[in-house]
């Protein structure tokens, strides 16, 4: 089990924030900012092209950081990497000893700054998770036994503001019985978002960490309050914060959360 | 039906530029109802090429052929002596029968005059829509008739992604979810335990490219031959 895993089975409150790897080959800042957010929250997630915006590969970052002996969730998405692909950044994430896995579909790539590329998808989030599931006991798609089995806490990401919202929970439903343990919700507006959405997932057994995203580093005052409020509301098992723009504050974040 | 769409007037002319005698070829099945390459556009297209070698000074013809289907053998042959006379084909039909007219006359270049689009509905006069990507392994009686692999961008198999808002497609908000779409039709139908079971990866191995596909008839016709 995973530290990860353990701290989401044992805490009233995860906490997890967003790393985006360097648009470039510079590491060191991020492993820098890295050494000093890992001590004050349970995971560092590490995105992967997010926004469909190639950077350094989520997998390198992620094995840099579990070597400083962060807990790394590594993020990986369907729309750059069929699973072949995928199978082989699964497993060198477990020879690494990245236990945590996100794995979501992406961003499209028209919405990025690369549209002309060729979208992927060979598999969907849900067939994803059943990869890794699959992985995890010993043998890969093809039903080829593995020399060495990773072992992964399982996630997913879900849009707990959608609407229409039942076609979504669907899709949440059968995460769940593909493997997924929790469940990071796209950045929420408020706690209302929140409550119709966690009375219909309660009985799924997945851990739901509120996704919280400060887009103006001028405007954190807001994330801070609805954190409070969130954390206040019993409703969900974790945070998961980020603030693409300036994540270099993500210390002064947390000390404005008083984390 | 093949939907396609005529090239830029500049890149065909480009195309051409290096050939005297031009034939335009157009087709009168798929890109004739889509008012791209059929009898009319390439009379069209070849008064244009005319029009404007004239202008330049050349001494360039372009002719006008225009056959039932340009995908089917037998219809390329009535071409026969007007290619001999010709030192160019233009051709106005999709990428397959562009492809047969190249394969049927190999001694005279061939060029595209129209980009092939997709596989889709006559919506109205002008206005055509995809709808199909010919992926060998039909889901649209599970989806309600609603097909996820042509209409969602990311050709989700078991549901929505997150991108969904107020029903559209994160790619545009003019476009309609297919996952909101699939969901509304078998809610309506009562049939929404379609969607319940998780549907396993696409057999992309099976599809085989490039793809053949034989009718018995056609085996038992001239397996004795073979």
């Amino acid at each position: 089990m995973s530290k990860f895993e353990q701290a989401l089975a044992d805490k009233d409150f995860v906490l997890t924030v967003e790393l985006d790897p360097p648009r470039g080959v510079a590491l060191a800042p991020l492993l820098e900012l890295a050494g000093r957010l890992a001590p004050r929250v349970d995971a560092l997630v590490v995105s992967d092209n997010r926004g469909a915006m190639p950077r350094l590969s989520a997998l390198a970052a992620a094995t840099r950081l579990a070597a400083q002996g962060a807990e790394v969730v590594l993020t990986l998405t369907c729309r750059d990497m069929n699973r072949l692909a995928l199978t082989s950044q699964m497993l060198a994430a477990g020879a690494a000893g990245i236990g945590n896995l996100l794995l979501v579909s992406g961003d499209y790539v028209s919405l990025g700054d690369h549209p002309g590329a060729k979208p992927v998808y060979d598999l969907d989030s849900v067939q994803a998770l059943g990869l890794a599931v699959t992985l995890a006991s010993g043998r890969d798609l093809a039903g080829q036994e593995l020399d060495g089995a990773p072992s992964f806490c399982l996630g997913a990401a879900v849009a707990a503001q959608s609407d229409p919202l039942p076609p979504q929970l669907i899709k949440l439903k059968k995460k769940a019985q593909a493997g997924a343990r929790f469940i990071v919700t796209q950045p929420l507006n408020g706690l209302e978002e929140l409550q119709g959405f966690c009375r219909q997932t309660a009985t799924l057994g997945v851990k739901v960490l509120a996704g919280l995203e400060v887009a103006d580093p001028g405007q954190r005052q807001g994330v801070v309050g609805l954190l409070r409020e969130i954390r206040g509301s019993g409703l969900v098992a974790g945070a998961h914060l980020s603030m693409p723009a300036a994540q270099d504050d993500l210390p002064a974040l947390l000390d404005a959360c008083g984390l | 039906m093949i939907v396609a769409q005529r090239k830029d007037f500049e890149q065909i002319k480009a195309a051409a530029a290096d050939f005297r005698k031009v034939l335009v070829v157009g087709c009168g099945t798929c890109v004739a109802v889509c008012l791209t390459g059929g009898e009319k556009e390439a009379g069209i297209l070849a008064a244009q090429l005319d029009l404007a070698s004239q202008i330049k000074g050349e001494e360039k013809s372009f002719a006008v052929a225009c056959v039932e289907r340009q995908c089917d053998l037998e219809f390329l042959d009535e071409l026969a002596e007007t290619v001999l006379d010709h030192d160019a084909l233009l051709s106005l039909a999709c990428g397959a029968g562009i492809q047969l007219l190249a394969e049927r006359y190999p001694r005279v270049p061939v060029l595209a005059g129209v980009d092939t689009t997709f596989i889709g509905i006559n919506r109205d006069v002008g206005l055509w829509e995809e709808r199909c990507r010919a992926c060998r392994s039909c889901l649209l009686t599970t989806t309600g008739g609603i097909c996820p692999v042509s209409l969602c961008p990311k050709g989700m198999l078991n549901g929505p992604c997150g991108g969904t808002r107020q029903g559209k497609c994160e790619t545009d908000p003019e476009r309609d979810c297919a996952w909101s779409l699939i969901y509304e039709r078998l809610a309506g139908l009562d049939r929404l335990e379609n969607l319940s079971a998780i549907v396993a990866p696409r057999d992309h191995g099976a599809r085989g490219q490039p793809g053949r596909q034989v009718h018995p008839a056609y085996l038992r016709r001239y397996s004795a031959h073979e």
